[in-house]
């Protein structure tokens, strides 16, 4: 059977555009490397979901390297040797499925950063071929859709919306909210109510936010959380127009004059091959492996990887930067009774120097440290450089648990686009399926960490107000895995982007990339409802323009 | 028959090896868990309202889930690695008294960098016993959470490993 379609991935960024091509009637297939998990396997395990290999592959299996500076030297280094993995949430619905939430829309001038404050020496910072009034309507879209909840809060660098209001009332929030309100004031910082993709009413077959007190690193159990799978690929299925394979890895796609004309997958749990005819492909399989497939797709056309003759494909790969800090909050700040209330939100942020007159800033989200007991009781074997254990250990995680919380914030700003982040392939280095796997160079300019830098000490200083104890902050060029966009720039030219406006690969016609890849600049803020967004477009696009590839 | 003998005898004898997936079992030899069961005792002892490293079922949860696909190898190989060190080092520690244990525990770990990791590693996977969900075999009738006042989330797994196949 040769299907209209065929998707590699399932998460935020091939589901939009999955949903819009299905309700347009097209028979669309997703390939998915993990499992189909829906509301009722999920738990809040701990060890399951958050210490071991569960929802991603085993490193076994696959593993990225990761290159590195040492003594002046790029160095690569298997994540198997230090047990930290680049995969996210390989599920159906992607990482989305274990994402926080934190929505955030990009502003007007995140689409022409360089026109706003030039080139930095260094970076390959570029304007975007797409402003914010092109996209701003499928951001309308995502709050309807995935369901986005909040209250709208007007502060200087707030970007146009359509619509007055989010679709859906702003969570229920902890009373702590109300201190850092106060604290905020007092500095003439503006709180920023954070948006969540977490639905506060039901909608359709979801439940509404149960407040469970384990939301970030979980797949959701009530379909509150907006993961692609429960607001767009659930319902998709019904059309009977969307096929999900699972446990597909998408080692190749084969291109013949300039058109890609099948993917090669094994089943990983059968290791058999197989293979899928379509008319277009769209690839989404999370900025590094988009990259790493189209890298390892080589032909007589195309020797360096698919739509590669630019050379572009893997460069400017994007994390976000910034760091975290914390401070402890106990009785002498606020009553026991109220600090101790579990499962309510913070969602607070600061995005008062978003832009400055001098650079670009970023964005600041508090949140209390995660519930999760056995990572918190586990930093409690170190006093500083010393291991703890006995009496002195259980007084340790006895008092961190009954006498106070942490109250953590996370600084995003943008990781600038340089020639020392990129996504290789090596055949070095290969998975048990004998592919090459992604190599990771993780250079960072040192201008993001002095935004970071900038951020955290604005920060601080309202823990500090709020009365919070040991005051703390760590900015990393290290990036956050989880995080990821670009090495498939958009753009209109061809030798230095590797696809047109709207995500088609400028050299083979029938390709397209709808997650992360795309980007440019990456905006201070997480991807997610940018990404969301952009699929939508990308399959309002195909739909519109069908008969170039359905006659 | 104390808790502690109990338990020890049941690792020796076979009993705790019921925990273990049948094909898990030659994977593992005994004397290493014992040698860790003795340390863990000492790194998670018995409190005033904290529950010990025997009574919350610290060793028992390392069998069951260092014997899973999804355990790193090279922590399960390290673990008894180090315990066989250790019990090299200090041939007699099973007759020493609580305060002659605490020493000789605090030596090999300032002498030795490879001693300090293994207590670390041993002392999280403690601590991993002690507040993961008891479906796993630690956190016995949920002493850990119990001790610090902690709710887990809701659902708890009816399952390990997440794996609904």
């Amino acid at each position: 059977m040769k299907y209209d379609v065929c998707i590699v991935g399932t998460g935020a960024g091939a589901s939009g555009v999955a949903h819009t091509l299905v309700n347009a009637g097209k028979k669309v297939l997703m390939l998915e490397r993990g499992g189909f998990l829906k509301e009722k396997d999920f738990s809040k395990d701990e060890v399951a979901y958050c210490k071991r290999d569960i929802i991603t592959p085993k490193m076994e299996e696959c593993y990225h390297t990761i290159e590195d500076k040492e003594e002046g030297k790029w160095v690569k280094t298997p994540t198997y040797v230090n047990e930290s993995s680049f995969f996210n949430g390989n599920i159906v619905g992607g990482s989305s499925n274990v994402m926080s939430g934190y929505f955030h829309r990009m502003k007007p001038d995140d689409f022409r950063l360089k026109s706003r404050y030039g080139a930095i020496e260094g970076a390959n910072v570029e304007d975007w071929v797409m402003n914010y009034d092109e996209l701003e309507p499928y951001y309308e879209k995502v709050e309807r859709l995935i369901g986005v909840s909040g209250e709208v809060t007007p502060y200087k660098h707030h970007e146009p919306r359509s619509t007055k209001d989010f679709p859906y009332p702003a969570l229920e929030e902890h009373p702590i909210t109300k201190l850092i309100d106060k604290s905020c004031k007092t500095l003439g910082y503006v709180p920023y109510k954070t948006p969540r993709a977490i639905l506060s009413k039901p909608k359709e077959e979801r439940n509404n936010c149960y407040y469970s007190n384990y939301c970030g690193s979980y797949p959701c159990i009530s379909g509150a959380k907006g993961s692609a799978r429960a607001s767009l690929l659930q319902p998709a299925l019904k059309t009977g127009n969307l096929t999900i394979i699972t446990h597909a890895f998408v080692k190749k796609l084969v291109e013949k004059k300039s058109k890609v004309t099948e993917a090669i997958y094994i089943d990983t749990q059968t290791r058999e091959k197989h293979s899928i005819k379509a008319t277009l492909f769209i690839v989404a399989g999370q900025a590094v492996e988009s990259s790493r497939l189209l890298l390892n797709s080589k032909s007589k056309n195309f020797p360096n990887g698919l739509a590669n003759n630019s050379g572009q494909v893997g460069k400017n790969l994007l994390f976000s930067a910034g760091g975290v800090g914390s401070g402890q909050i106990d009785a002498d700040v606020m009553n026991m009774k109220d600090l101790m209330i579990e499962g309510k939100f913070v969602n607070r942020s600061l995005c008062d120097w978003y832009f400055t007159d001098e650079m670009k800033g970023g964005v600041v989200d508090f949140l209390f440290e995660h519930a999760n007991p056995i990572s918190k009781a586990a930093k409690q074997r170190w006093d500083g450089n010393n291991l703890v254990w006995g009496k002195e250990l259980q007084d340790r995680i006895f008092t961190k648990f009954t006498t106070k919380k942490q109250l953590n914030f996370e600084i995003f700003n943008d990781w600038l686009p340089t020639d020392n982040c990129f996504v290789s392939v090596d055949e070095k280095y290969k998975d048990i399926y004998d592919v090459p796997v992604a190599n990771i160079r993780i250079g960072a300019h040192k201008h993001d960490l002095e935004v970071g830098e900038f951020l955290a000490k604005k920060a601080e200083k309202v823990l500090e107000e709020m009365g919070a104890k040991e005051v703390y902050s760590s900015v990393s060029s290290y990036p956050p895995a989880n995080l990821q966009a670009g090495g498939c720039r958009f753009g209109n030219n061809p030798k230095s982007s590797v696809l047109n406006k709207y995500c088609q690969a400028h050299e083979v016609e029938n390709l397209f990339v709808t997650d992360g890849s795309f980007m440019p600049t990456g905006g201070s803020v997480t991807y997610t409802w940018t990404i969301y967004a952009n699929s939508f477009r990308v399959g309002d696009y195909i739909v519109k323009h069908q008969e170039k590839w359905f006659s | 028959m104390t808790r502690r003998v109990f338990i020890l005898a049941a690792i020796g004898a076979g009993t705790a090896w019921s925990l273990l997936p049948q094909k898990a079992k030659t994977h593992i030899t005994v004397k290493p868990f014992k040698v860790m069961a003795a340390v863990q005792e000492v790194l998670f002892p018995k409190g005033l309202q904290a529950p010990s490293a025997l009574e919350f079922g610290a060793t028992n949860y390392l069998l069951m889930v260092s014997t899973h696909s999804s355990f790193m190898k090279s922590d399960l190989n390290f673990l008894t690695f180090g315990a066989d060190l250790f019990i090299n080092e200090v041939p007699n520690f099973f007759k020493m008294s609580p305060d002659e244990k605490e020493e000789a525990l605090r030596d090999f770990v300032d002498d030795n960098s490879k001693g300090e990791n293994w207590v670390s590693l041993l002392l999280f996977y403690t601590l991993e016993a002690l507040l993961s969900d008891p479906i796993y075999a630690g956190n016995r009738n949920e002493s850990g959470w119990t001790w610090i006042n902690h709710h887990t989330g809701q659902p708890q797994p009816k399952i390990k490993w997440a794996d609904p196949v």
